[in-house]
This record gives C-alpha cells, structure tokens and sequence, in this order.
C-alpha cells in the first residue's frame, strides 16, 4: 500500500516535471501553470502520511536545476507550501472545487512572491518575475488536476 | 485569508477532536522553519561557492528521464521528416551539399596559405603561435521562458567535458557562454542578455571597447566608446581575448549606428550581434587553451 502511494506519487512527480519542460509556444509562455506546486499539493492532501515536509527537499531540489535558480529557492517556497497546505488540508476537504481552485490561487501566488522575494534578498538585482499568469493559470487547471489526481489515487489504491 | 490560517492553526493545536485525515504534528512549525533556514543557507552558499554543484549534478540526472520525455515529440518529428524525406529529395541535397563542400574546400586552400604567412609574419614578429580550436557540435533544446533573460539549453553537459565559463559559437560568431552545467545538457547565456558583456575590438584598425547586452537579441551596446573614437557604421567587431574567458579573433557584431551627442562624454554605439541569436539551431562548443578561464579573484575584485 505504501510502496503504492510511492511509486505512484513518483510517477505524477515524473510527469509533473516533464510538463513544466515541455516546450511551450511564444504566445502561451506567460501561461503556464506551476505544475509541481500543483502536483505536491494533490500529493500531500491525499496521502499525507506518507508525503510531507520531506518532499520539499528533492522536489525542491530538481526544480532549481529545471529553472536553473539559486539551489535551495524551491526547497523554501515548497516547504512552507506544503506546510500551508497542511495547515489547510480540512478546508481543502470541505471547499468545492471553485473555492478550492481560489485558495491555490492565494496559495501559488505566495509562492510566487517568497521566490521573488528569497532571490532579491540574495543576488541582489533586480529580477522581473511573471507574477500573476502562472497563478491564475495554476487555478484554472487546479478542478481537473484535483479531481484526475483523485480518481487516480482511489483507483489505484483502494 | 492570513488570518483565517492563524486561526485555523490555533484551533487545530488547542482542541484535539477535530476528525482529520492527518494531524498536523506539533512541531511541523520549527520543522517548516528549520528547512527554510536550510534552505536559505544554501542559496547564500550557492550564490558565493561552487561547493553545492555536485548536488546540482546529481538533480540533473534525476531530472534527464522527464526532460527526455518531454522532448520526444519534436525527436519523433525529427525522425519521421528523416525517414519519409523522399530519394529525389536526399540526392538533392547530396548535391547541394557537395556544390558547398567543393567552394569550401578551395576556401580552406586560400585558408591554408593565409594561415602559413600569418605564422611567417608572427615569427617575424615573434609572437606566440595561435593553436587550432577543439570545437564539440551541440544543438538547441530549449529557449528560457523568462522574458527578460537570454538564456538557450543545449544538449550536451558535463558528461561531454563542457565547462562553466566556456564560450559558445554558431556558423556566423559568438553566441554566448555556458553559465550552468548539467550532466546532459547545459544553459548558455547569450551575449545579448542584459547580464553580459563581451570584451571586444574593432577588426579594422584594433579599437578596443566593451559590447553589452541589452537584453534584445538583434541589439548589443558599445559602452564608455570616447567621443574620438574612430568607430563607422559597418565596423565589424571581433572578440578582444581580453577577459580571457572568450579566445581572441571571433566575430560579435557589426556597428549598426553611431551617435555623437553634444555634451555627453562618450558616444552612442550600436551593433547586431553576428551570430544569429534567435535561429541558430546547431552551436559549436570551443575547447579553447586558457578559453573560459578568468583571472584570479584578487585581481578583479574590491576586498
């Protein structure tokens, strides 16, 4: 069962990542969603004994060699991610998709901000960032991902 | 909503009947803090050592297997155009192609005589013979989404030798260097990136000056050029040598426009870079003696 939950977290993990390589048309660059904050938040509100704070490290990890950022700027953003997730994981379960799809909003465009913020306080230039569009786009995708991710888990698991 | 989640965390701390999937363990604040404390630590160390590449290295290769996949429809792409190109066409192209070779070829006899009176006219001179340039072909993976970098990923990394600081060229120039190096694949910063400057010279009479990027790929910026400069329109501009991180005698960019204001101390130059930044598709790699190395510390730095 948990060598199940395992694998299987692995593999969304997998295709996580390769979505957040694919390449993306010019048009739609400012659109793409934040894929592995979406994928670890699924991650951690369906199976949260087995996938927590820890996740943060390699997830972390592998996305600052994916973005080729500071190492360590994922590994914080991602940590107090998941442990606002968490935090929220009762809400998470009594909200409908529409509000949940709002709290990831708030919840991306944090992370959005702590990346900002974590990298201006130590390179120190100036680094204009795209703010608002993954936000936005991350909550748009947020109902069918949940609800994919889901079915998925029970599916398998069950 | 801020405090909705402080209140929320006091409730689920002090009473203990609330019916959760999973409790939220007591201590996951000072855990949460510690990671980011961590984590912040390692950005510092990452932004002032290369201690932490390793780790980098070894995120690389966890990622490879998902790059990969993301890649393969464009590889498929590749293949199925390779495989259906039709006979008519490949003898097409087989003749073209040999039609290239054959002016290339007597190219490089002119080449060849040039290079054995260069090498007379140094040892007159006595100066220290320039070496061939090793060169490994790569080619293009990815464009950086952010807007307002100019970085590009090729496919090969740190399994093919590449190393941080080696410069990169495509058919017309200089494109750029390798700033990150991942075990298949490695970003190039380009050199018209806002964050880079490339020492150059004027081919045709020696002027030394300074291109930077000005984050547009069809714009480089010549900057403190002293009003007397004698810089033209047309001037082709070839790398300098002068860092010592790119080899001397590659071109950059050619002056677009000169600009003499009056009163202002140095002049307004503008060049396109030579290498064709937002097309090339197949780049070359130099292995260069001493290229991509820059001088120790205590000469370019303040303390």
């Amino acid at each position: 069962m948990n060598l199940q939950s395992f694998i299987l977290g692995a593999s969304f993990l997998f295709v996580g990542f390769t979505l957040e390589h694919l390449p993306m048309p010019e048009l739609l660059l400012w659109f793409q969603p934040l894929w592995i904050l979406l994928v670890i938040t699924i991650l951690v509100l369906n199976a949260p004994g087995l996938f927590g704070l820890w996740l943060a490290i390699p997830a972390g990890l592998m996305m600052d060699a994916e973005m080729g950022t500071l190492l360590g700027t994922h590994v914080f953003t991602f940590a107090v991610h998941i442990f606002l997730v968490q935090l929220l994981s009762r809400r998470f379960g009594v909200y409908n998709l529409v509000q949940q799809a709002a709290l990831v909003w708030l919840l991306a465009l944090g992370h959005q901000v702590l990346r900002h913020w974590s990298n201006q306080l130590i390179v120190e230039w100036p680094h204009p960032v795209q703010l608002w569009m993954p936000p936005l786009a991350s909550a748009l995708v947020w109902p069918w991902l949940y609800s994919i991710g889901q079915l998925l888990m029970r599916r398998i698991l069950a | 909503m801020l405090s909705g989640v402080v209140t929320g965390w006091t409730f689920v701390v002090r009473s203990r009947l609330i019916i959760t999937p999973f409790q939220v363990s007591q201590f996951q604040g000072q855990r949460t803090l510690a990671i980011c404390l961590l984590a912040v630590a390692a950005m510092w160390v990452d932004n002032h050592y290369s201690v932490l590449q390793p780790v980098r290295y070894i995120a690389g290769y966890a990622l490879y297997p998902a790059q990969q996949v993301a890649l393969l429809p464009s590889t498929v792409a590749t293949w199925m155009d390779e495989s259906a190109s039709s006979r008519r066409e490949l003898l097409d192209e087989n003749r073209q192609l040999s039609a290239r070779n054959l002016v290339l070829e007597l190219k490089a006899q002119r080449l060849a005589a040039l290079e054995s009176e260069n090498s007379e006219l140094r040892e007159l001179l006595s100066a220290s013979e320039q070496v061939n340039d090793r060169v490994l072909v790569t080619s293009l993976i990815a464009v950086d989404p952010d807007p307002y970098s100019q970085q590009v990923l090729i496919n090969k990394g740190g399994e093919d030798g590449v190393f941080i600081g080696q410069p990169v060229l495509d058919a017309h120039g200089l494109l750029g260097q390798v700033v990150e190096v991942l075990p298949h694949s490695s970003r190039v910063m380009m050199i018209a990136d806002s964050n880079h400057v490339v020492p150059v010279q004027v081919n045709r009479n020696g002027v030394r000056a300074i291109a930077a990027g000005t984050g547009e790929l069809d714009r480089l910026e010549l900057i403190y050029v002293p009003n007397t400069a004698d810089i033209q329109v047309g001037d082709l501009l070839v790398s300098s040598g002068l860092g010592g991180r790119y080899p001397r005698g590659y071109p950059v960019a050619v002056v677009e426009s000169v600009d003499h204001e009056a009163g202002q101390m140095f002049a307004t130059v503008s060049a396109r870079p030579s290498a064709s930044l937002d097309r090339s598709r197949t780049l070359m790699l130099l292995f260069n003696q001493g290229a991509g190395q820059v001088p120790p510390p205590e000469l370019w730095q303040d303390n």
